[in-house]
């Protein structure tokens, strides 16, 4: 799966929108509430203008049965 | 996009202390131009200050609580509260730093006092703009 192209502010993309779309249109405030943070943290996540907790990227992983490589890519800077 | 509980906190406290203390700030300069010196009639003005801080506080954190969901503070809020924190402490310091230089030259104590409490509360200030500006660019 190709992450989004644009490169955010955190070095980090991902395709937490794109996985979300493929779990059956999860929205954010489920998966906020799967792994225990805001809907603006993940939101913020979502958008790349944070970079969340190695423990909160294994959870959004696990929470669509990903490994952790294919919801993040460094891209840097 | 929608602000967190957090977020809306850290507005209410920014425009509950910038009113507040802002208001003491303009009766103790006026009562300083006056030439009053001596702490005491301070005290009574700073009292109704902060009890006004804790009125104003407590209505905006209901207001606040009402009109979205009360979420639990997560690992961002506490990112950003300790990277706000750690860029405006260094206003404190500087505070604490002149206070002592005050009382190395015998400055009265209600300026020594005024000068604290004026590095305080702007590095509260710094310290709650730094958070919004956090919320909104991202950390």
């Amino acid at each position: 799966m190709e992450p989004n192209p644009a490169t955010p502010p955190t070095g980090i993309r991902n395709n937490i929108r794109t996985l979300r779309f493929m779990a059956s249109e999860m929205t954010q405030q489920d998966l906020a509430d799967r792994i225990g943070v805001s809907r603006q943290t993940l939101n913020a996540i979502e958008g790349g203008k944070y970079s969340p907790s190695l423990e909160i990227a294994f959870k959004i992983a696990r929470a669509f049965n990903k490994p952790l490589g294919e919801v993040f890519e460094y891209v840097g800077l | 996009m929608i602000s967190s509980f957090e977020e809306k906190s850290v507005w209410v406290q920014l425009v509950s202390l910038t009113l507040v203390l802002g208001g003491y700030f303009v009766v103790s300069g006026s009562m300083l131009a006056k030439g009053v010196m001596v702490l005491v009639p301070y005290v009574p003005v700073f009292a109704v200050a902060a009890v006004a801080l804790v009125l104003v506080m407590a209505f905006g954190y209901i207001v606040a609580a009402l009109t979205g969901k009360r979420e639990k503070r997560d690992e961002r809020d506490r990112q950003i509260s300790w990277r706000a924190e750690s860029n405006s402490s260094w206003v404190l310091a500087s505070g604490v730093f002149f206070a002592l230089c005050a009382l190395v030259v015998q400055l009265q104590a209600v300026w020594v006092a005024h000068l604290l409490l004026c590095f305080w509360f702007a590095s509260e200030l710094l310290k709650l703009i730094l958070q919004a500006v956090y919320y909104r660019r991202g950390v």
